[in-house]
């Protein structure tokens, strides 16, 4: 024990660790009740950071994989710049010239608390804008207000001037807006729109939600040269007649698309509440009012290629049937009489020709009423026209068919249809006899849609000699655009006014298709209320007013449209287009 | 030992910590050039836009219609100029005819291309006789036999060589 105790006393012996004795702790108590809140707390603190880790990782994985790094930051400076898609899309003709486009247009405001010379700004502003006067722009910037708007829907040369000025307070605030280029020419058939370029007419209306959702341009069927040519002629019809109005429809017969289509007078879509400037007199009414798909019109005498289809398909008429139009139906207060009178026995290619009332009365009687309403409604003439235009007219027609409507009907009196309607089935009867809906949206090219036959082929065959008849022989030989091969019908009706029929204010028009060997294009031209001048040697009727200019309008346009002139005294030509009943008969001038 | 390795994680902290700043102001960089080369693909997308429908303006057919009645004055194809197809136009003919030689006033340079043949139309008229009896009308065809004046060119080529001559 003593060597122990002096081992230990040296300070110099090595001293090795030595742990001391354990013993099991066993807390008991309060100790115990500390350490277990302790190490629960120590859980729940590690199980609330493995949460929002856990919450973290998840999200990081959610951004980059499957948001697709997507994800907007909400800082501005991090903020991805994406081009501000216009709200509608724009409208382009089939060659793709633009008819409406959404333009980027900013408009001006100021803020009067930043501006530091009023009244040097208001100076500087009327320069630009020359419209607007300096003491009302003096008055706005001195308001005291914050915001103040100075011009909307600037362009980008304006906004150009403005920038150049320098203005301190003056600020742009983006904003859209719908131009047409082509102004009146196109203005019934893209129509226009108003507030947030909403659709208010024509396709922008009838279309709005498509181009909404669009971002490529919209292909019309529309082509702007024949729209132009059309535009032209009618105006010139329009002038030379001093008539009313005109309106007129260029249609590819084989799959129903509508190739032009103006009414007159029409209106600037640009601006559509403004007055003519050409001419004041014409109500903004009449101006927005669109001839061909809206107006309702009873067409008179072109009408009866329907009555001779009818009575064809039916048979209840053959080439050779003969009617009685020597003298004048009298059938209640009515006097059905000829105008181009021949007062002798005509046979139905004859009836067409030289357009007798009284010759397509008797074959419209033969065939009886039940056959007539059944045919008209077939060829849709009976409902109103589907189009991607939002203005249509509902067809009239008597409630009751009874044997005077029969009989008026025949010559188109006592119905009123829109020309549109009417191109629609006279293309029918030529086409092989298939009814398409018309549209306005470019096809496919080399795509005829699904249409309905509703005539034979033979009858279509024979409405083809039969309207060639027309042009060659009788009512309509001022429609001959030669080389083109021009089949069709004229139609003069008179108007109605009230309860009774304006023998002076008459609707001319003109019905015609070519090659009508093999017809490919319709030309439909109407004139309201033509006078007769002095070239037309006192005549207003359809032959001497829209046959000539549907002469000349095919004559601009077939070349555009590819259409090979022929030599018409060719024997193939002519054996293609030949009536047989009409061989070897002495065929009367008109 | 145990400096090493602190001395080892310090380096690598700061350098990541380096790495991060240096990458992350790249980026952000690189987002603001993105960013403003964005900015100007829009606005020159506008300028596309409004030139487009400015164009469309420009060229619409009335104002067409209307410079080409100011320069030019031409007129719609009429129906006589298309009746005769391509397949209908005579080959050139290939005797060569004697150019006038005082209507060539340069002689040809050293290494010149041979003379031209000019053809003219009075053997193609001679060679299809009944064609072109049938194709044009005989008042045409008279118009067409008829002997031109001497200082009308009878063809593009002549034409080309009176050109040569005057200069």
């Amino acid at each position: 024990m003593a060597a122990r105790q002096r081992f230990d006393d040296n300070p110099c012996r090595p001293r090795h660790f030595k742990p001391p004795p354990c013993r099991a702790i066993v807390p008991d108590g309060p100790a115990k009740q500390a350490l277990e809140a302790c190490r629960t707390r120590l859980l729940v603190t590690g199980a609330l950071f493995a949460l929002v880790f856990a919450a973290v990782a998840f999200r990081v994985v959610e951004i980059v994989a499957v948001g697709g790094g997507a994800a907007e930051s909400q800082i501005a400076r991090f903020r991805i710049v994406t081009a501000p898609v216009p709200s509608h899309a724009d409208i382009v003709d089939r060659n793709g010239n633009v008819l409406a486009a959404t333009l980027d247009s900013p408009s001006l405001y100021g803020n009067p608390k930043q501006i530091v010379d009023a009244a040097e700004a208001a100076r500087k502003l009327v320069r630009v804008f020359p419209n607007l006067r300096a003491a009302e722009v003096y008055a706005k910037l001195t308001s005291g207000k914050s915001f103040v708007w100075i011009r909307r829907h600037l362009t980008p040369a304006e906004q150009y001037e403005v920038n150049q000025l320098g203005i301190p307070g003056l600020e742009f605030e983006h904003e859209e807006r719908r131009v047409y280029p082509d102004a009146a020419l196109t203005s019934h058939v893209v129509g226009y729109t108003g507030i947030d370029n909403a659709g208010f007419a024509g396709v922008e209306r009838a279309l709005d939600g498509v181009l909404k959702e669009r971002r490529e341009p919209l292909q019309l069927s529309l082509d702007l040269r024949l729209q132009y040519i059309l535009h032209e002629e009618l105006q010139r019809v329009i002038d030379d007649f001093t008539a009313k109005g005109g309106a007129g429809l260029i249609m590819d017969v084989n799959t129903g698309e509508i190739l032009s289509m103006a009414s007159l007078p029409d209106f600037d879509p640009n601006h559509p509440g403004a007055p003519d400037p050409d001419s004041r007199t014409i109500s903004l009414a009449d101006r927005m009012f669109d001839r061909i798909t809206l107006g309702v019109y009873e067409l008179g005498s072109i009408f009866k290629i329907f009555t001779v289809a009818m009575a064809l398909d039916y048979g209840t008429s053959s080439l050779t049937s003969t009617y009685d139009a020597s003298h004048p139906i009298r059938i209640g207060r009515f006097t059905i009489s000829d105008y181009h009178g021949k007062h002798r026995v005509l046979s139905v290619p004859e009836i067409l020709m030289y357009s007798s009332n009284i010759g397509a009365a008797r074959m419209a009687v033969a065939a009886g009423a039940e056959k007539q309403r059944e045919f008209l409604a077939r060829l849709g003439l009976l409902k109103t026209p589907k189009i991607e235009v939002s203005e249509v007219g509902a067809p009239h027609y008597p409630a009751k068919w009874r044997e005077v409507n029969v009989m008026t009907i025949a010559f188109g009196h006592g119905i009123s249809v829109t020309p549109l309607s009417f191109a629609t089935a006279a293309a029918a009867l030529v086409n092989g006899g298939i009814l398409r809906r018309p549209t306005l949206v470019k096809l496919p090219t080399g795509y005829a849609p699904q249409g309905q036959q509703v005539i034979s082929t033979r009858t279509s065959e024979q409405m083809r000699r039969l309207m060639r008849l027309v042009v060659e022989h009788g009512t309509g030989t001022m429609a001959a655009a030669p080389g083109y091969v021009v089949g069709g019908k004229t139609g003069t009706a008179d108007k109605v006014s009230g309860r009774h029929y304006a023998e002076r204010k008459l609707l001319s028009s003109f019905v015609g298709v070519f090659p009508i060997n093999d017809p490919k294009y319709l030309v439909l031209t109407m004139v309201d209320e033509p006078h007769p001048n002095k070239q037309s040697h006192g005549y207003a009727t359809a032959g001497w007013t829209v046959a000539p200019a549907t002469s000349r309008i095919i004559e601009r346009i077939a070349p555009l449209l590819g259409v090979q002139p022929v030599d018409e005294s060719a024997p193939e030509v002519q054996r293609a287009l030949m009536v047989e009943s009409m061989q070897g008969k002495r065929i009367e001038a008109y | 030992m145990i400096k090493l390795s602190t001395l080892f994680w310090l380096v690598l902290v700061s350098t990541t910590g380096f790495a991060m700043f240096a990458v992350k102001y790249g980026v952000q960089s690189l987002e603001d050039e993105l960013n403003r080369t964005k900015r100007a693909t829009i606005a020159e997308e506008h300028a596309i836009r409004a030139d487009e429908a400015e164009w469309a303006y420009l060229t619409r057919p009335e104002t067409l219609d209307e410079m080409n009645r100011r320069h030019l004055s031409l007129g719609p194809i009429a129906t006589k100029q298309l009746r005769i197809s391509l397949s209908d136009i005579p080959l050139r003919v290939t005797t060569p005819v004697a150019v006038d030689a005082s209507a060539v006033a340069e002689p040809p340079a050293e290494g010149a291309l041979p003379t031209i043949p000019v053809p003219t139309m009075a053997p193609i008229l001679q060679e299809k006789p009944t064609e072109g009896a049938e194709l044009v009308k005989p008042a045409a065809a008279k118009a067409l036999a008829k002997p031109v004046p001497p200082r009308r060119p009878r063809s593009l080529d002549e034409l080309i060589a009176q050109v040569a001559a005057s200069r």
